[in-house]
C-alpha cells in the first residue's frame, strides 16, 4: 500500500489546508501576500517570512521540468506499477511539485509536456493530486 | 600556489577492508579503522582529543567502545557530504582551541544484516526515500540523480554512451586497484549498454553498490604533524555550497549541487586554479555525477562532460585523471570517504598502479544531505596537497 503523508508534508497541521483542498479538488499553493511568490508545501517566504503566507487556489497546471521512468521496483508495493513515470512539474505559478504522470504511457512523458492536476481517492479519507497531459484540440492545437 | 605553510593537515589514515557482506559489525569496523589510523600517524588513543562521527546509522557515537577520552564527541549528518564536512569541522574545532588531534570516523555495514534481525533485506542506501515524492513511488537515490541527468541529456545531448564512458573509465582504474569490487574485472561500453535499465537514464552499470567498511581520518595542525612519523597531507583549502539556493531560482535540476561557491572558497584559500589540479576525486554514486562535476569545476565547458570523458580525458593519460581508485562506482562505497581516501593516497604517492605521477594537488568533493527534497544537496570541496 502507498505510504501516505511523509513527515515533510504531514507531521503536523501546517499542511492540512492543502490536503483539505485536495478533498474539494482544489490545488492550493502557499502564497506570500507581500510579493505574490508561491510555494509548496507550507513554507516561509525567502524574503518576507511566515506572517504574510496564505493558502490560495492555483491553476493546477504546469509543465514537466524533468522526469524519470522506473523500471526497477524498489519496494514490494511498486512491483505491479513498473514501468512508471515520476516527474517534477513546474507549476504555472512557479513552484516545483513532484508527482507521477497518469493518463499516458511512461514513454510519452517528456520535458516540456503540459500537464494538469487530477485528484484521486487514496483510501482512508485521503485524496492525492496526480498530473496528466492536457488534452489538446486537434483543430487548434490548444487545450 | 600560496607560499604560506598550510595550517592544517591529515596526519593519519585508517582504511579497513571494503566490500560486500563482510560480516563485521559497524562499530568493529570503526575500531579497526581507528587503530589503523593511529598506527599510521604514530599516535595513541589518548592523543585523540576530538571525535567526529559520520556514519549514517545508529551507533555512530560509540566512543566508549573505541576506548577514546576526547574533549568533545559529536556526530554529523550531511549524507555524502559528511566526510568532507567532518574534516572542515575538525579544522574549525582546532582553530577554536577545542582540540589538537581530531578523529573523523566512519564505519558502516549496509550489506551485513545485524545479528538478531529477522526482517528481509533493508534495500540499503539505494532505496532511500527523501520526503513526499515517496507517496508517488519515487524511491531511491538513483531517481534523485536521474532528475538532473535527464535535464543534462535534454539540454546538451548527453547520451547513455557518455554515461557508459564514465563507468568504463572508472572500472579501468578499479581493475588495477586491489581491494576494490572492480579489481581484475574491466568492463566494456557494450557491457554497459547491455546492462538492465533501472531508473532512466541509469542502467545497472551506471549505479554504485553499497559496501561495508570503515575509515578514520586524523586531522591536526601542520605543526603537530611535524613531530609525527606519518606522511602528512596538506589541507590547502575547503569550501561549501548548498543547492537549496538554486531551488528558489528554479535552476536546481540544471546543476549538480551548488558547486560554484564551494569551488570559489576552496580554490581561493588554496591559491591554486583548476589548472593546478593533478587528480580529481569526485563523489560518484551514479555516472552523471563525475560528468557534471567536471563541468562545474571547470575542467571542461558546460555540456562538454560526456565527450570529454568519452575521449579518455579522465583516464591516467588524460587531462584530469578522475576517481583513480575506481570511485564509488567501481571501488567501494564508504559514502564520502571513498573520495577522501583516494585524495590522501594520491598525495602520498600511494596510488599503486593508478598513481598519478608527481601529483601535487588533489580535488576531493562530497555531496549529500538534502535540505527538503531530492537535489537540494550540500556540496563540500576539499583541496589536498602533497606535503612539501
Amino acid at each position: 500500500m502507498t505510504p501516505l503523508l511523509p513527515p515533510d508534508v504531514g507531521a503536523d497541521e501546517l499542511d492540512d489546508p492543502f490536503w483539505d483542498g485536495c478533498r474539494r479538488h482544489e490545488f492550493l499553493l502557499h502564497v506570500c501576500r507581500e510579493c505574490q511568490r508561491a510555494y509548496w508545501p507550507a513554507a516561509s517566504c525567502i524574503d518576507h517570512g511566515w506572517a504574510p503566507m496564505q493558502w490560495q487556489p492555483s491553476s493546477g497546471r504546469g509543465e514537466v521540468h524533468t522526469y524519470t521512468v522506473f523500471h526497477h521496483a524498489y519496494m514490494p508495493w511498486l512491483a505491479d506499477r513498473v514501468p512508471y513515470a515520476i516527474a517534477v512539474v513546474r507549476l504555472d505559478e512557479g513552484p516545483f511539485f513532484h508527482t507521477d504522470i497518469v493518463g499516458c504511457a511512461p514513454s510519452e512523458v517528456a520535458i516540456g509536456l503540459r500537464v494538469e492536476v487530477v485528484f484521486e481517492e487514496a483510501g482512508e479519507g485521503w485524496v492525492l493530486p496526480h498530473f496528466r497531459p492536457i488534452a489538446t484540440n486537434p483543430l487548434t492545437g490548444r487545450p | 600556489m600560496s607560499s604560506e605553510v598550510p595550517e592544517f593537515c591529515i596526519a593519519g589514515l585508517g582504511v579497513t577492508a571494503q566490500g560486500r557482506h563482510l560480516g563485521i559489525p559497524p562499530r568493529a569496523l570503526r575500531r579497526e579503522a581507528l587503530e589503523l589510523a593511529l598506527a599510521d600517524a604514530g599516535l595513541t588513543r589518548r592523543d585523540v582529543d576530538g571525535y567526529i562521527g559520520t556514519s549514517s546509522e545508529p551507533g555512530f557515537e560509540d566512543v566508549r567502545h573505541l576506548g577514546l577520552s576526547p574533549a568533545f564527541a559529536w556526530a554529523m549528518s550531511a549524507g555524502g557530504a559528511t566526510a568532507t564536512w567532518s574534516i572542515i569541522n575538525a579544522m574549525g574545532a582546532i582553530r577554536a582551541g577545542q582540540a589538537q588531534v581530531v578523529a573523523c570516523t566512519y564505519g558502516a555495514a549496509p550489506t551485513t544484516r545485524p545479528r538478531g534481525s529477522t526482517g528481509g533485506r533493508s534495500g540499503g542506501y539505494g532505496a532511500y526515500g527523501y520526503g513526499y515524492p515517496m507517496m508517488y513511488g519515487m524511491v531511491g537515490a538513483a531517481s534523485a540523480h536521474a532528475l538532473h541527468a535527464q535535464r543534462h541529456m535534454y539540454r546538451y545531448g548527453t547520451t547513455s554512451a557518455h554515461l557508459g564512458a564514465v563507468a568504463v573509465a572508472q572500472r579501468a582504474h578499479a581493475a588495477l586497484r586491489p581491494g576494490t569490487i572492480g579489481y581484475g574485472h574491466p568492463i566494456t561500453l557494450e557491457e554497459h549498454q547491455a546492462s538492465p535499465m533501472i531508473v532512466e537514464p541509469f542502467r545497472l552499470l551506471d549505479c554504485c553498490r553499497d559496501t561495508d567498511g570503515g575509515v578514520v581520518v586524523i586531522v591536526t595542525t601542520t605543526a603537530r604533524a611535524a613531530a609525527l612519523r606519518s606522511k602528512a597531507v596538506d589541507i590547502l583549502g575547503v569550501g561549501t555550497g548548498q543547492n537549496l539556493r538554486n531551488w528558489w531560482t528554479g535552476d536546481v535540476y540544471d546543476l549538480h549541487d551548488d558547486i560554484a561557491p564551494a569551488a570559489r572558497t576552496a580554490f581561493g584559500q588554496a591559491g591554486v586554479t583548476v589548472d593546478d589540479v593533478d587528480v580529481a576525486c569526485l563523489y560518484d554514486p551514479f555516472t552523471i555525477s563525475p560528468l557534471m562535476q567536471l563541468e562545474a569545476y571547470g575542467f571542461c565547458g558546460p555540456g562538454e562532460g560526456g565527450p570529454f570523458i568519452a575521449a579518455g580525458e579522465t583516464g591516467l593519460g588524460g587531462k584530469i585523471p578522475t576517481n583513480t581508485g575506481g570511485g564509488q562506482l567501481s571501488g567501494y562505497y564508504a559514502t564520502g570517504f571513498t573520495a577522501v581516501v583516494e585524495g590522501i593516497l594520491q598525495m602520498r604517492g600511494d596510488g599503486g598502479a593508478t598513481q598519478v605521477a608527481e601529483a601535487e594537488v588533489a580535488l576531493v568533493s562530497g555531496h549529500g544531505g538534502n535540505a527538503g527534497v531530492q537535489n537540494t544537496w550540500s556540496h563540500a570541496t576539499l583541496l589536498l596537497g602533497a606535503h612539501r
